[in-house]
């Protein structure tokens, strides 16, 4: 031990020796060489951006991709005289000279790696920006990746949309790769499945000359592409969807009842996915555009909601396939008069009547011999109250009351008061009766397949729960959906050639108490006696009457146009993106 | 204490003028146009921290290092619960900080020279010749080397290893069981692979080839070169360094400080820190030699092999002949719990220096 200890000495003098070699190589022989670079500060790197995977439809349709784009970048460092260049690019491209010279003023911790200053640019932007370069050193066009969405604003709730990491997120992603300046998923498919849509950035490391110019690449990386995504969704559906609520304030979603995949979903207003700073501000932000009414809107389920208790009376028994109640269009209860919609009333209807022509006076007696906490349980099972699992980000779980807060058994019966569901609730519901008792967990990704075609993962379809429901009130309640529609209150929806049963509802009392418009909405499925899709439609400001003749249109639609593409395999069509090679537009 | 020759002397001496080295340096630094605006300049920040060391070395200074030997168990396990912690809430660039207040209290540097002194102490007490001696210290290394290297920090992992084996050698082990160590080591890492998560791999391979990220790591370690080669012989001057105060080194105020002085003061100056690291190590190695007591020598021989890998890793990482690895320059780079953890060490040496003095 004492000679080894003795001799260690020599292990620091040959270790720090070896550092002053290395330190004289670099420092005397090689130091006109890296002098040089220094004088210069020739290094500049370019950053390409992360590509993302492409978001397919159920038949193999893109619904968002990558394209290849031109973007304006600048560095810091070499831009000389940003006033000029600010007042040049302001002339060219119309942007406001204030705000560009802000933005080319901002510090930056690397004041050579480039920066986007604007994205996309146009045919003629490039054009005209090539044109006026000699005024314009430091900046550049440079190719780089923008987000492309078929559907424009009508997936927008859907897909998302994309943006600039921010601050907060960059301390979460630092070890995933991401950069100031890169693009992440910001909402939507796109933020839930951003990890997996993310490939991994490339770029480049230029010198370059004193005008800023590349003069050689001395390293490149290239881009790693990200995985794709195949949804549950139908672009036609989708389509249908978009074209049938038109302007109007709501939303759509429809399913397949047999295993819970969305087949479409719709929230208006919407948002334009590329230009979302546009909705943050005045008039375009009004009514919230951000908010996926579909999973996050919590509304209050009106008649809809006797469905529930049609089912909670034949069950338990408090009431038979046959027995009357007389409507006379009101009935008091304590010191509060309580009418139905139909002031005349409906007279003495069984409940086959009831659920069509939606009798207030009918269900609320009925749900007064039921009680509020026998309701409750009911729409429990239903799992109302609670988020339904759907894998989008933002999803609300709405308000089933306790029994003290319900509002008394009346009103809960009829679908007013404290309750409020989402419509991704009413139509896991509303699957749940046309399948016979399944409540299905709903989603949206089917697949996620990796660039080389390989499956990363596939999302099988997943039942929360089956409720049991006798065969005896299942039929008397699908009767009476299909009746809704045949000569009721969803009347709009008869479509001929195709079986639909549903039922109407309008949130009446509790939005006026609010102070809010009238809203319509109408749940059903089709075709009534083997159910393939399950819809709900909810409008702002419309009668429920409106809202079944949009479904009624929307499966018309589907049903008619039965083109069934076969699913086409992605892999085929994925290639590596690549970039043209030292991605300089114009030098 | 009266001999002007007394290595005691001469390192606090040494330790004196690199600290200040450090301050210059980092002076010359917050003169960059990354430097944050706001908070405190580094440099003052810094001269809090060496305050603070200072105060910790004239505390522990006549603490008689023996303690440690006592302390070593409990310090060893009160480490292990920070490193989980590290692991289960840490923030900060690689996740290796926890926030307290103000202060990033970094654990794996205080783990350093508790390791030292746990295989100090277990070396000193086994019979070092016995090949399950060597196997009991691969366990007491191995726990906190692989709750540093989840982090993930592999470089301050293998800085775990490296202290191990120098400790083990210079205590007496036969080559025979290190040799076999290695070979197990060897045939063992596939597994240890692969029970690392896909960010810690992605990290560990930038690690092993920086060039897989040409945008970061691959761009500081040419911007180094070019910061180290552009000084020359004489340097640029001080504060008058152009690749450090463009900012083309994020981290030059931590480890890449040594850049900054071989820009701004060139070969000259290099040549410089290196000798005052040369007598700094020597020093602790006369010290070593003196002493007789087993646990003693040991801890000085384990302190002097830290200090020296560090500054080796560090320098070797600047120059571009070792790969990136976030280990700081001892008395130099920016850092609370690195240059409280240098202080510490300097105390014990110190105490070590004048206990053997007064046999």
């Amino acid at each position: 031990m004492e000679q080894r200890l003795k001799t260690f000495v020599q292990v620091v003098k040959i270790l720090l020796g070896i550092l002053v070699i290395q330190c004289i190589n670099l420092q005397v022989f090689h130091f006109s060489y890296y002098r040089r670079l220094s004088e210069q500060n020739c290094i500049r790197t370019i950053d390409l951006g992360i590509p993302r995977g492409k978001i397919f439809d159920r038949n193999g349709r893109i619904l968002a991709e990558d394209k290849t784009c031109f973007h304006l970048v600048y560095v810091p460092y070499d831009l000389k005289e940003p006033e000029t260049v600010a007042s040049v690019l302001s002339s060219i491209l119309g942007l406001d000279r204030r705000e560009l010279l802000k933005e080319l003023e901002k510090k930056s911790t690397n004041p050579f790696e480039r920066r986007i200053l604007k994205r996309d640019l146009t045919q003629s932007e490039i054009a005209a920006i090539s044109e006026y370069a000699f005024k314009l050193p430091g900046v550049f066009v440079q190719a780089g990746l923008d987000r492309q969405y078929t559907l424009g604003t009508g997936a927008c709730h859907l897909l998302g949309y994309t943006g600039e990491v921010s601050q907060e997120e960059l301390d979460l992603l630092k070890d995933e790769g991401i950069k100031p300046g890169h693009y992440i998923g910001k909402y939507g498919i796109e933020k839930q499945y951003d990890q997996l849509l993310r490939g991994k950035s490339g770029g480049y490391q230029i010198e370059v000359d004193a005008r800023g110019h590349q003069r050689r690449i001395l390293r490149e990386i290239s881009m790693v592409p990200g995985n794709n995504i195949i949804l549950t969704i139908d672009q036609t559906i989708q389509e249908a969807c978009i074209n049938a609520l038109g302007n109007r304030e709501g939303a759509i979603i429809a399913m397949d009842p047999r295993n819970g995949e969305v087949l479409a979903l719709v929230s208006n207003p919407s948002f334009e996915p590329l230009n979302v700073a546009k909705y943050l501000v005045s008039p375009y932000n009004r009514n919230n555009p951000f908010l996926n009414r579909a999973i996050a809107g919590q509304y209050a389920p009106g008649s809809i909601f006797k469905i529930i208790t049609e089912i909670a009376a034949l069950e338990t028994g408090e009431i038979g396939e046959h027995d009357r109640i007389e409507c006379t269009g009101s009935m008091e209860v304590g010191d509060r008069i309580f009418h139905c919609w139909k002031e005349e009333g409906h007279g003495w209807i069984d409940i086959n009547q009831a659920l069509p022509f939606s009798c207030n006076i009918f269900f609320g007696t009925v749900g007064m011999k039921l009680g509020v906490d026998k309701i409750l349980e009911y729409a429990k099972l239903f799992d109302f109250g609670k988020p339904t699992g759907i894998d989008l980000p933002g999803e609300r779980s709405g308000n089933l009351p306790s029994s003290e807060e319900a509002g008394g058994a009346i009103n809960i019966a009829i679908g007013q008061g404290a309750i409020s569901v989402t419509p991704v609730q009413l139509c896991t519901m509303i699957s749940a009766v046309a399948n016979g008792g399944n409540l299905w967990k709903p989603f949206v990704v089917k697949k996620i397949v990796a660039p080389d075609g390989k499956i990363i993962k596939e999302f099988q379809p997943s039942l929360k729960k089956t409720i049991f429901i006798s065969d005896e009130t299942l039929t008397i309640l699908k009767r009476g959906l299909r009746n809704v529609v045949k000569f009721g209150t969803g009347a709009g929806a008869n479509i001929p050639g195709i079986e639909i049963a549903g039922k109407t509802g309008t949130a009446q009392i509790a939005q006026k108490e609010l102070g809010l418009p009238t809203r319509g909405a109408f749940a059903c499925y089709a075709p009534a006696d083997s159910p393939s899709i399950a819809m709900v439609v909810v409008l702002d400001e419309a009668s429920s009457g409106q809202a079944a003749r949009i479904a009624g249109s929307i499966i018309k639609r589907v049903f008619t146009s039965e083109e069934t593409v076969s699913e086409t395999t992605i892999s085929e069509t994925e290639q590596t993106q690549t970039l043209p090679s030292g991605s300089q537009g114009f030098e | 204490m009266e001999n002007p020759n007394n290595p005691c002397r001469i390192l606090m001496l040494v330790t004196g003028v690199l600290t200040a080295i450090g301050l210059l340096l980092l002076f010359s630094a917050s003169k960059s146009i990354a430097s944050v605006s706001g908070s405190l300049p580094v440099y003052v920040k810094q001269l809090i921290w060496i305050i603070i060391g200072i105060l910790m070395f004239l505390w522990l200074k006549d603490f008689d290092y023996r303690h440690w030997n006592k302390l070593a168990h409990l310090l060893y396990f009160v480490i292990l619960i920070f490193l989980l912690i590290v692991l289960a809430i840490g923030t900060g660039r690689a996740g290796r900080w926890i926030k307290i207040g103000w202060f990033n209290f970094q654990p794996s540097e205080f783990a350093k020279f508790i390791l030292v002194i746990v295989l100090a102490r277990y070396f000193s007490i086994r019979d070092i010749e016995r090949f399950s001696t060597i196997l009991g210290g691969v366990i007491i290394t191995g726990i906190p080397f692989l709750l540093i290297l989840l982090q993930p920090n592999l470089g301050t992992a293998l800085l775990f290893i490296i202290i191990f084996f120098s400790m083990a050698y210079l205590a007496g082990a036969k080559k025979k069981h290190l040799l076999i160590l290695i070979i197990i080591g060897v045939l063992m890492s596939p597994l240890l692979w692969m029970g690392l998560k896909d960010y810690q791999k992605q990290r560990l391979i930038i690690f092993l080839n920086p060039w897989k990220d040409p945008l970061g790591k691959g761009y500081n370690i040419l911007q180094s070169k070019i910061t180290i080669g552009s000084g020359g012989i004489i340097g640029k001057g001080f504060l008058k360094g152009t690749q450090t105060k463009l900012a083309f080194l994020p981290e030059f105020h931590t480890d890449f400080i040594f850049c900054l002085l071989a820009e701004e003061f060139g070969l000259f100056g290099v040549f410089v820190l290196l000798f005052l690291y040369y007598v700094f190590l020597s020093q602790i190695h006369r010290i070593t030699l003196t002493t007789q007591d087993p646990f003693g020598r040991l801890a000085g021989t384990g302190i002097m092999v830290m200090f020296l890998t560090q500054i080796f890793v560090n320098i070797g990482m600047a120059c571009g002949i070792l790969p990136v690895a976030g280990i700081p320059l001892p008395f130099l780079s920016y850092g609370g719990s690195a240059l409280i953890v240098c202080f510490i060490c300097l105390a014990t040496v110190y105490n070590l220096g004048k206990n053997t003095a007064l046999f």
